[in-house]
């Protein structure tokens, strides 16, 4: 690698941030371990041979990755935005790398809904308004990424990709907040936390701040390897995530 | 902007009849749109129609004719845009247009194709399939915010669209997450307005989705337009 003399993008393994990775790891590790097996068990959910509800423990992944997804695509839309004001090749890259993320984590929140669904509710998909709400989210952002790929000149397609993706911050928060509030029926909980017994809601929110965390060291990576990829000239595009 | 509001609306009102000049000397929207959406019609009404189906699959219809209106528009709206990119007309106009007035009068164009288009099909469509509404003004009024919101949504993709490859597969693929929940509301509204029992606040979220396509259309457009 004769490239890695420059400055902002080179990997930088310093002793801190090991320290923080490793921080990282261990807080994800301990809400999963806490959460699976030692938190008190929220009412109303059913049981796998009707037993304690045990199924309700996934709300420990299946919340703080949903959020996280949102975060992401959030971010996306504000990295848009500068990239719109700036023009500077590091925004359309952070907001690239943002929507490729809110992607993954969507589609880990919509695999751990479902299969809580096929235990809770009886079927893997119900088209439940959040259900609905999700999926419309990812068509969107998977979008995002075809019309990357259709435009040849990178100059256009960052700024029309850029253009896109802040549409989102008005299309992500109608898909995540309105559209499931406004529905007649969900099978999904109210999300007034207030419901929820403290101890639960408290993980909740520490398995939340884990996920984010993960999200922003692998937006870090990611923004770091597409910088180095049109370093070297290669077509950023042609290695998928 | 220092110039007076009047050439602005003056440009935008410039732009939506060079639109119609262009578009009555090819008629190439308004044929395709109009034999798409009588096309359908025809489809839906042969199998769903009086002698098609039990009254059981009345809740079907106003999403079937939102299906139609839907998928009649992604087949003409585009055309705005990416027809100036196929005849290299878009230098000049970027040339001769404010951007703001340029989006608006697109829009203009575009809704006016709609409102056509609704025109056309809600009255065929409330007839060949025998369809009574219960509250005619909430229908009229789902047809109108609905269309507005397409209109808006489309020319906004469509400006986009036509600076890429695949274009016409690509406002598809652009154009429903978009859309869709403009289709959800307006589905929703004219599911209430046939069956009498509209529910409360839909109006209202049909046209706040359409107000905030038209201002991210008009906060967006000037930098998918100017290179």
């Amino acid at each position: 690698m004769s490239h890695r003399t420059a400055g902002e993008d080179e990997i930088d393994v310093s002793t801190t941030r090991k320290a923080l990775l490793w921080f990282l790891w261990l807080w994800i590790a301990a809400v999963t371990v806490i959460g699976a097996g030692f938190s008190p068990l929220a009412q109303g959910f059913a049981g796998l041979q009707g037993d304690s509800p045990l199924s309700s423990r996934i709300v420990y992944f299946h919340v703080p990755v949903a959020i996280a997804s949102f975060i992401a695509f959030v971010a996306a839309g504000v990295t848009s935005v500068r990239y719109l004001r700036r023009r500077e090749p590091r925004f359309d890259r952070s907001s690239r790398a943002a929507i490729e993320l809110g992607l993954l984590f969507g589609v880990l929140a919509t695999v751990t809904g479902a299969v809580w669904a096929k235990v809770q509710w009886g079927a893997y998909w119900n088209w439940d308004p959040r259900q609905t709400s999700i999926v419309l989210a990812l068509v969107y952002y998977g979008a995002y990424l075809t019309l990357r790929d259709a435009i040849e000149d990178p100059e256009t397609r960052a700024r029309i990709a850029a253009a896109y993706g802040a549409l989102g911050l008005i299309v992500a928060p109608f898909l995540y907040f309105v559209m499931p509030r406004m529905a007649s029926f969900s099978l999904h909980p109210k999300p007034a936390s207030a419901e929820m017994a403290s101890p639960i809601l408290g993980l909740v929110l520490a398995g939340t701040a884990g996920q984010v965390a993960l999200f922003a060291w692998i937006h870090n990576l990611r923004c770091r390897q597409l910088a180095l990829d049109e370093r070297r000239g290669a077509r950023p595009e042609e290695d998928e995530p | 902007m220092s110039r007076p509001v009047s050439s602005w609306v003056a440009e935008t009102l410039a732009i939506l009849l060079k639109e119609w000049r262009g578009e009555l000397r090819t008629r190439y929207a308004l044929n395709t749109v109009a034999l798409f959406a009588v096309t359908t019609l025809v489809v839906v009404s042969i199998n769903l129609g009086p002698l098609g189906v039990s009254r059981a699959a009345l809740p079907v219809l106003p999403v079937v004719l939102w299906l139609i209106l839907l998928f009649a528009a992604s087949a003409g709206l585009p055309r705005s845009f990416v027809h100036e990119e196929e005849i290299h007309t878009a230098a000049a106009l970027r040339l001769a247009a404010t951007p703001s007035a340029l989006y608006c009068g697109k829009m203009l164009y575009n809704l006016s194709l709609i409102y056509l288009l609704e025109l056309l099909v809600a009255p065929l469509y409330l007839m060949l399939l025998e369809l009574a509404v219960a509250e005619p003004v909430t229908f009229v009024a789902a047809l109108a915010a609905g269309g507005f919101g397409l209109a808006a949504g489309s020319t906004l993709i469509a400006a986009m669209v036509a600076q890429a490859r695949i274009k016409a597969t690509l406002f598809a693929v652009l154009a429903f997450p978009v859309l869709l929940p403009l289709l959800v509301f307006a589905v929703q509204l004219t599911l209430g307005a046939v069956a009498g029992d509209p529910k409360n606040g839909l109006v209202e979220l049909l046209i706040l989705y359409d107000g905030t396509l038209l201002v991210a259309g008009l906060m967006l457009f000037p930098v998918i337009w100017n290179p």
